[in-house]
């Protein structure tokens, strides 16, 4: 016991003298939250709407223009057609020459049909824009509707980002970390000098689990406490919490650390092996965007991913202040995962 | 001489290949013992099923009384052992190492003291990156010593090393001995075993061709009617540079 923690000490001191591997656990998922608070998404939600106006009156553009969902380009007939077909016009307006605010001339919209969702959004705000010219014009009577966000925690985009991220370098410096440091261990022969020496080689492995544990531990709180001081993170939960399913996460990564050092005989092997199994779930598991754009199948597909359920658990921990219990499937998923990568770590692993 | 290490019939083998092939010999507490012998004739695989880090096909291998395959544990707390490859942690200091290595044994031990042995008190606070090829083996062997060993193993300890450093290690193995231990070495160098130690095994294809002291088999030799074609010369090159660049160790090494 004595020796199991003495080791984990160690351990720990070797990590922090190295600085590389500081720098990439804690330092550059700062950094990446950094770089992403620069980034606005305002962009996205926009339709692109071009209008081609052949007529002198400009009733109808001065409605669309405030508008702010849309995104106006004004234009010749031929050219904004052939921006559409070519994709960078959701829609386009064509005011006909003969077109008069009081009249009943038709307008014709033509719909980018690669573009559903958009160009149906854009249809209902060109009729609301020529409705609500009509209305203005014959001062029709009709009941006003009031609107009134309500968004009291006012959760932006780094409240959804930054536990992903931490997810992600939980995920990285497991399965990272942990096959290269062992491969490195075994190749160099550092393994078989400790197997001469009495320790029990489950002691040192338990001491290489819980110093990497109590580095994650610090990554977690150094995420969180550094998002609320710098990023204005909304952070609702536990920061306990947190810990608890951010350690079950590392236990089910450093497990497939493990397992792929066990089949691995060089670092040449481990990195395209590690980076299979990282890269999908750093774009599918929902860490930088929400996977509700996700097609039905890879939706169900990455509903069981091990970083899912972690990033997911987090992210619900650290917006809604949810509690274990409200998370019990995330946790679950992680608890099933933990049984699972550890089988086939024992199974795997390999002294030299 | 009482024997600390009795090898019988060890054998080991690979597939097809038998590696080490019915090996016998005995070493005598404190005496140096060398195993020579070309690449691939099997002298590592000996030491490592020794050493308990390789299963023994057949044989036995009595250590201090104590037989390996039956008691590993009890065998690892009594030796000492130098790898070919020998490799530490990055990012402790010399020092950190040699607690570290003593709490795998239980002991508290005392770093000046074993680098003092084996002369690497002032890099005491370095990493083993930054010593040089003899400082490496140098403090291989300190780390080889944190248990206070019956038999200090050593595989190849002065490969590579340049003649200034391999002498400095002669000096610190003769200085081992002296205080007691016994020494089981494997090199390719035949005037290291001439220099060091007091009995030989010449290993060719897994099995033992030869073992005595040095000059009793040069004695066989020229018994046999065997004559140096050339004249023996007063001095050779490695004397040269020896006396070019200083017989002692330069403060780098």
């Amino acid at each position: 016991m004595r020796l199991i923690l003495k080791m984990t000490a160690v351990s720990v001191k070797m990590f922090m003298r190295q600085k590389e591997a500081v720098l990439w656990s804690i330092l550059l998922p700062l950094f990446m939250v950094f770089l992403f608070s620069f980034v606005s998404f305002d962009g996205l939600g926009t339709i692109s709407l071009g209008i081609v106006n052949h007529s002198s009156d400009t009733t109808l553009v001065g409605f669309l223009q405030p508008i702010k969902t849309l995104k106006i380009f004004e234009g010749e007939e031929e050219q904004e057609l052939t921006r559409l077909r070519e994709g960078d016009r959701a829609l386009v307006l064509i005011i006909p020459a003969s077109f008069q605010s009081a009249g009943t001339d038709s307008l014709t919209l033509y719909l980018n049909a690669e573009r559903p969702q958009e160009t149906q959004a854009g249809r209902v705000i060109v009729q609301r824009a020529v409705d609500e010219m009509v209305f203005r014009r014959h001062s029709v009577p009709r009941p006003t509707l009031r609107t009134e966000s309500i968004n009291s925690r006012n959760l932006s985009y780094i409240d959804f980002l930054l536990p992903g991220i931490l997810a992600m370098s939980i995920m990285n410096s497991g399965i990272f970390g942990v096959a290269f440091g062992f491969v490195i261990l075994k190749k160099r022969g550092i393994l078989r000098r400790l197997l001469v020496t009495p320790i029990n080689p489950r002691d040192f492995i338990i001491s290489q689990v819980i110093s990497r544990l109590m580095v994650l531990m610090l990554q977690v709180v150094i995420m969180v406490v550094a998002g609320m001081m710098l990023f204005e993170l909304h952070f609702a939960g536990s920061l306990l919490d947190m810990l608890i399913v951010g350690v079950l996460g590392g236990i089910v990564f450093l497990a497939i650390g493990f397992t792929l050092s066990g089949v691995s005989k060089s670092e040449d092997q481990v990195a395209p092996l590690a980076n299979v199994i990282t890269l999908p779930m750093m774009f599918l598991s929902g860490i930088f965007f929400s996977r509700s754009n996700l097609p039905g199948i890879a939706h169900t597909i990455t509903d069981f991913f091990p970083l899912t359920y972690l990033a997911d658990g987090l992210r619900t921990i650290a917006i809604e202040g949810a509690t274990l219990g409200d998370i019990w499937q995330q946790v679950l998923g992680l608890a099933v995962w933990a049984v699972v990568t550890i089988a086939l770590a024992v199974k795997a692993f390999r002294w030299e | 001489m009482s024997t600390v290490l009795e090898v019988q019939n060890l054998t080991k083998r690979y597939g097809d290949l038998v590696a080490v092939n019915g090996v016998s010999f005995s070493v005598n507490r404190q005496e140096i013992f060398g195993i020579l012998g070309p690449n691939g004739a099997g002298k590592t695989s000996t030491l490592e099923m020794i050493e308990t880090l390789r299963p023994i096909d057949s044989g036995t291998v009595m250590l201090d009384g104590l037989d390996v395959t039956k008691h590993p544990q009890k065998v690892k707390r009594i030796i000492g052992v130098q790898l070919q490859a020998s490799a530490f942690f990055d990012k402790l200091s010399l020092t950190e190492l040699l607690l570290l290595f003593g709490e795998m044994y239980s002991r508290q031990v005392d770093p000046l003291a074993l680098l003092n042995e084996v002369e690497l008190k002032d890099k005491a606070k370095s990493y083993v990156t930054d010593l040089s090829g003899g400082q490496k083996q140098r403090f291989s062997i300190a780390a080889a010593l944190v248990n206070d060993p019956v038999i200090l193993f050593l595989d190849e300890p002065t490969t590579g090393l340049d003649p200034q450093a391999r002498r400095h290690l002669w000096g610190v193995i003769k200085r081992i001995r002296s205080e007691g231990k016994t020494v089981v070495l494997t090199t390719h160098y035949m005037e290291e075993a001439e220099e060091l130690c007091e009995r030989v095994a010449i290993m060719d294809n897994g099995k033992i061709i030869a073992n005595a002291p040095p000059q009793e088999l040069v004695q066989q030799l020229i018994g046999k009617g065997f004559k140096k074609e050339r004249v023996e010369r007063l001095a050779s090159l490695e004397d040269v540079f020896l006396d070019l660049t200083g017989h002692s160790l330069r403060a780098d090494q």
